[in-house]
């Protein structure tokens, strides 16, 4: 296969400006394959501002979305557009982009600061510039503690954190996260989530993925839903909140005695259904799961079982998607 | 610092050394580089073994002429009886007015005494011994027919680049093995671990280990994204990667060369205490061997980023690269296929550098190849010459730029292709990087 030459321009940020009076991310009808694999088919979109989270299930195509943007791929059909400029052809934009990619490996060997000065340089700083804006991001990212330490001695939270506080360093525009909140311990979701609520409030725009719906309502109620490369539903979470709690949800106990257990939830008119899946695996069915979530642990008490595990096994995004699918996901 | 120098250099200091330094920082950090470096250093300190334990040998003396030997058993070696008139064969004849020579004497004492020769016809030589000067008649003392007795004549045509030797009988017909082969055995190490251990094989493995994976590895860890997501060009990034991966191999590459300059400088024959002649020898292979490894560097790592298995195009390549090094060696410089080559370049850097450093390498070969004596006829029926120790090594491992050009020309001309090759490898190379989806 020949090498496609078509990218060109420097990357001098100083010569390059934004196009004025366009979206911030510009998608229009953009198709991306690979071989025969349709991973984006022609999505169009226009994000500018505020937070939106981008859900979909592994495969949806959220990372193609964000391989584009960050020009790593190229569009194989229609036009994207970033600050007005097409990311594949010009790098420049991305001065005023800051990207944490989904990739867990990280240049373990350096201490945080090293990292996040090292690539702060990359958008033209001097040293000293670089060491400045890199002890100001690492604590807003609350690292400030252990920005000395090595990255390969930080847990996965931790990791991530540098990661985001690499790609404020610039004060970027634009904040693009792939999957940010992945992997993390509690506490570490928290203040990631506090972050990126924080730069919404700055006024940045926030693109965040995820394939948990509970994250991103945490965060944000500006949502996309991608689903086998289209744009399947786009807009406020409440709205789809709404819809979603017209559809069944199923929780799953794990429990010594299942049938000791079934009988706390029989009079709660909250529970539709209940099924004994194996020997200690409890199924409820309801419509409202909030409520039943909120009176769990009160029944669990009183039935004085063993609870080994509760899981929604029907997570709330693939209930979305086969309640806007109509059941086909 | 000025304004304008303060301007220049944080401009440099932002993107450019910031790439090169974590590159560095990076290599510093793995394992493997230090053991390319340590298995090089090491491989190339075996060789040197070799070579000292040589340079402390002495070389066997041969009586080239057989005038140690007394025949008639008189107790005077043949070669004091011929010097002072008498007849070696008979034991009747032998002068009594001298105490007789140790036969030791008259071993090596005809050493090869040629001036500086230049084109044209050189009469040289000189009987040291007198066994030609003693001859009794003119046309003994004159067999090459030149009319004059007892000299070498060595014809030079410059333009052919051929030479004839025709030498009257016993004149430099026995110099010291011991000396010239020391000599010539130290120019054709330098010559040898120079061209093929330093510029080929230094150039092509640190490259093949440090640089295919430069890009590559980057990709398949996925850390590229860090680099990629940042306003600059991917063109940049290649550059600037390369930038520290010449951070590293060339200084390993210089200090190599330094160190074997002063091991072989103090080691090596000579009445001075260190050979300082050999320096701009040692400098032009490591000069060559920089160039080579950076122009191989740029290839394979632009290979690194074309296939994920692009080491299996770098060896493809490094195997051509090896049969040019042997054309180029073994040719002696006859051979253009070589220009089609990174490592024929590399080459003439060397052999230019040699002819500028060492101006009598030439005359040191063809006065070794000839010197041993003759030897048997060949199938043309002409007598061979029997090769000093050491003259078919050297006269290996030499070469002569053959570019039609002055030396320093020539090393001026093969570093700028070499230059050249590395600037559109960088170019294809980024081209290449700049179409490539990364995922």
């Amino acid at each position: 296969m020949m090498p496609d030459m078509t990218q060109h321009g420097k990357a001098e940020t100083k010569d390059w400006k934004p196009v004025a009076n366009t979206p911030v991310i510009m998608f229009d009808r953009v198709s991306k394959t690979y071989g025969r694999i349709n991973a984006l088919g022609g999505v169009s979109l226009g994000i500018s501002g505020g937070v939106t989270g981008i859900l979909g299930m592994n495969g949806a195509g959220k990372s193609t979305m964000f391989k584009l943007m960050m020009g790593k791929v190229k569009a194989s059909s229609g036009a994207i557009r970033l600050f007005g400029t097409d990311p594949w052809k010009n790098p420049a934009p991305y001065s005023r982009v800051g990207f944490v990619p989904e990739h867990e490996k990280l240049h373990d060997w350096m201490t945080a600061f090293d990292f996040v000065t090292t690539f702060a340089r990359l958008h033209g700083m001097t040293r000293d510039e670089a060491a400045g804006e890199a002890a100001r991001v690492l604590s807003f990212v609350s690292l400030e503690d252990v920005m000395h330490k090595r990255i390969g001695q930080f847990s996965k939270g931790m990791r991530q954190r540098v990661k985001i506080a690499h790609a404020l360093v610039n004060d970027p525009e634009l904040i693009i996260l792939d999957e940010p909140l992945q992997g993390c311990d509690p506490l570490a979701r928290t203040t990631i989530m506090n972050v990126i609520k924080q730069l919404g409030a700055m006024g940045r725009t926030v693109l965040v993925s995820s394939h948990i719906l509970h994250e991103i309502e945490r965060i944000t109620e500006q949502i996309v839903i991608l689903h086998r490369g289209r744009v399947l539903a786009l807009g406020n979470s409440h709205a789809i909140r709404e819809m979603l709690d017209q559809h069944p949800h199923k929780i799953v106990i794990d429990c010594e005695n299942p049938r000791e257990l079934a009988k706390n939830f029989v009079d709660l008119e909250e529970v539709t259904g209940i099924t004994f899946k194996t020997t200690n695996k409890l199924q409820i069915e309801t419509k409202h799961l909030g409520e039943v979530h909120k009176r769990l642990p009160e029944i669990i008490v009183n039935s004085k079982q063993l609870v080994t595990g509760i899981d929604n096994p029907d997570d709330d995004l693939q209930s979305i998607l086969m309640y806007l699918t109509g059941g086909s996901i | 610092m000025s304004n304008r120098m303060d301007t220049i250099w944080s401009k440099l200091d932002r993107k450019s050394t910031a790439i090169a330094e974590f590159t560095m920082r990076q290599y510093r950090t793995r394992i493997s580089t230090w053991a390319v470096l340590g298995a090089a250093s090491v491989a190339i300190f075996l060789m040197l073994l070799f070579y000292i334990e040589a340079m402390n040998t002495e070389i066997e003396a041969i009586d080239n002429d057989g005038d140690s030997f007394d025949t008639d058993g008189d107790g005077y070696p043949d070669g004091q009886e011929r010097l002072e008139g008498t007849n070696p064969e008979s034991d009747q004849s032998f002068p009594d007015w001298v105490e007789p020579d140790p036969p030791e004497k008259w071993i090596n004492e005809d050493d090869i005494d040629w001036d500086t020769l230049s084109d044209g016809e050189n009469y040289v030589g000189q009987d040291d011994d007198g066994d030609c000067e003693n001859l009794d008649t003119g046309s003994q003392r004159d067999t090459n027919d030149n009319n004059r007795e007892c000299d070498v004549v060595v014809t030079i045509d410059e333009l052919n680049g051929t030479i004839n030797i025709d030498a009257d009988s016993n004149v430099d017909e026995d110099p010291d093995e011991d000396k010239y082969g020391k000599e010539a055995g130290h120019r054709a190490f330098i010559l040898g671990i120079g061209k093929f251990g330093i510029v080929y094989l230094l150039g092509i493995f640190l490259p093949l280990f440090l640089a295919t994976g430069l890009i590559r590895e980057e990709m398949n860890d996925g850390t590229i994204h860090y680099m990629l997501a940042k306003p600059i060009a991917r063109g940049e990034v290649l550059l600037y990667r390369m930038l520290g991966y010449i951070g590293i191999t060339w200084p390993f590459i210089i200090g190599l060369c330094i160190t074997m300059a002063l091991i072989t400088g103090f080691t090596g024959p000579g009445d001075g205490v260190f050979r300082w002649g050999d320096i701009g020898v040692w400098m032009t292979i490591a000069w060559a061997a920089m160039l080579v490894s950076l122009v191989y560097g740029t290839i394979f790592c632009g290979f690194g980023i074309i296939w994920k298995n692009g080491v299996i195009l770098a060896i493809l390549f490094a195997a051509w690269e090896l049969g040019m090094a042997f054309v180029a060696i073994l040719s002696g410089g006859d051979s253009s296929i070589r220009y089609f080559s990174v490592i024929g370049w590399g080459m003439i850097i060397v052999d230019s550098g040699v002819a500028v450093c060492w101006p009598d390498n030439w005359q040191l070969i063809q006065s070794g190849l000839w010197g041993g004596g003759q030897g048997e006829e060949n199938w043309l029926g002409e007598m061979d010459y029997k090769p000093l120790p050491g003259a078919v090594p050297l006269d290996t491992f030499s070469a002569d730029s053959n570019l039609g050009v002055s030396s320093w020309l020539a090393f001026v001309i093969s570093s700028l292709v070499l230059v050249f090759q590395g600037v559109l490898s960088w170019f294809i190379g980024q081209s290449i990087f700049k179409g490539k989806e990364v995922d």
